[in-house]
């Protein structure tokens, strides 16, 4: 019968001739900080952009669609990061998903109540095309051509006609039969208001929803 | 050499793993520790030869004196040994397009009578009959429910442990213990 292999024997003569020794522990703490770097980083990230999403829902101010997109991938992001941590084994990968919304939720709404997220928003102006990404809610409204209007009303004849300066200036008449209005409004000299209907003319706009303005216009 | 060392047999494996980065020849002894529970730890769940064996056993221990220094000892050594071993002889398999098998032999009485618990199929009637068919049966099964069925019944680690060495929360551990019985508990309804 064939000797079995003595691997412990045989795997130290091994050991002792190529003269192996065990990887320094710094290696593994330098990999360990990054990965733990990357992750809080990332965690950050995913909670501004939740931020920015909270801060666009709430002030009604920008459309957030790229910080629902940063929001997203980062938490990708941590939670990749978060599976090469050594313990990440022992949480359902649910579980994982879950806390990481709910932190950024929370933390993100943090971010907003605290003013952060709108200060945010209002550097990065400055960054070439970031309006265009990040759209401000009022030059959604303001495509007349595309039946969207909005502004402040300046003149009321009655409740189907009436005068707004919409928010660049331009003065429009409205007017509207069987108006659907959505939300608490008063059709009032200086109430902010939004529009749905159809440009008919030159500052003619015949209007079939009005809504609340609701956000700030800058 | 350490061999047989007093030494040795007082210490306990995570003082063995402070000196072995010290000194090679106390992880001769922690190799000497684990060996033979290795080898038969393999060889439950593969169909390979002595040979092929003492190759994972060898990479696993080289591979486990590298990484000594990530040694995540807040587990058991042990736990973190089978996992090295576990990752090699998977890797193994894949690399030679190998299936993971369960062996299962006369005394585990254990595995059987766990496994036959909720079927209507008396325990004289398995010892007679049924011992071929329910290994033909294990043959079956998921590869994942193998490897958690050889941890839980041949090596008799707890959820814990087996959770630790796997790689996956404690209740999928529980989880899949449960549908390995349900899927055998199948079969073998559909064989009989």
């Amino acid at each position: 019968m064939k000797k079995k292999t003595d691997v412990s024997r045989e795997t130290l003569k091994i050991i002792n001739r190529q003269q192996m020794k065990p990887i320094p522990k710094w290696e593994f703490l330098v990999k360990n900080w990054v990965t733990w770097t990357g992750l809080t980083i990332s965690l950050i990230i995913l909670t501004l952009g939740a931020g920015l999403w909270w801060f666009g829902v709430i002030s009604n101010t920008i459309t957030p669609y790229l910080w629902i997109a940063v929001a997203l991938i980062f938490l990708a992001g941590t939670y990749l990061l978060f599976e090469k941590t050594k313990h990440a084994y022992r949480y359902q990968k649910w579980q994982i998903v879950m806390i990481l919304v709910i932190v950024g939720l929370v933390a993100g709404g943090g971010w907003y109540v605290s003013g952060t997220a709108g200060r945010i928003d209002k550097n990065l102006e400055g960054i070439p095309y970031y309006r265009k990404v990040v759209p401000m809610k009022m030059e959604i409204w303001n495509r007349p051509e595309e039946g969207y209007l909005s502004g402040e009303i300046i003149y009321v004849t009655d409740m189907n006609n009436f005068e707004i300066r919409d928010f660049g200036g331009k003065e429009w008449t409205i007017t509207g039969q069987n108006v659907v209005i959505r939300g608490r409004i008063k059709i009032a000299v200086s109430e902010e208001i939004k529009l749905i209907g159809e440009e008919t003319g030159k500052n003619q706009f015949v209007a079939r929803e009005i809504r609340p303005w609701e956000g700030r216009r800058n | 050499m350490v061999d047989n060392h007093r030494d040795c047999e007082a210490r306990s494996d995570n003082q063995l793993v402070k000196l072995a980065l010290e000194d090679s020849q106390y992880f001769y002894c922690l190799m000497r520790r684990y060996e033979e529970k290795l080898r038969n730890y393999v060889h439950r769940f593969t169909y390979l030869d002595d040979d092929d064996i003492a190759d994972i056993v060898q990479e696993s221990f080289i591979g486990a004196y590298r990484h000594l220094n990530d040694c995540d000892c807040d587990l058991k050594f042990s736990s973190w040994l089978y996992r090295i071993v576990h990752n090699q002889t998977v890797n193994f398999l894949k690399k030679n397009k190998l299936a993971l098998k369960i062996k299962i032999n006369d005394g585990d009485d254990e595995l059987v009578d766990w496994l036959m618990a909720d079927t209507n199929i008396e325990k004289e009637a398995i010892t007679k009959q049924a011992n071929g068919q329910i290994k033909d049966i294990l043959e079956k099964l998921n590869p994942e429910y193998k490897e958690i069925l050889v941890l839980r019944f041949f090596e008799d680690k707890d959820y814990q442990e087996i959770s630790d060495i796997l790689q996956r929360p404690m209740g999928t551990v529980a989880t899949l213990l449960s549908r390995a019985k349900i899927q055998f508990k199948k079969f073998y309804e559909k064989e009989n």
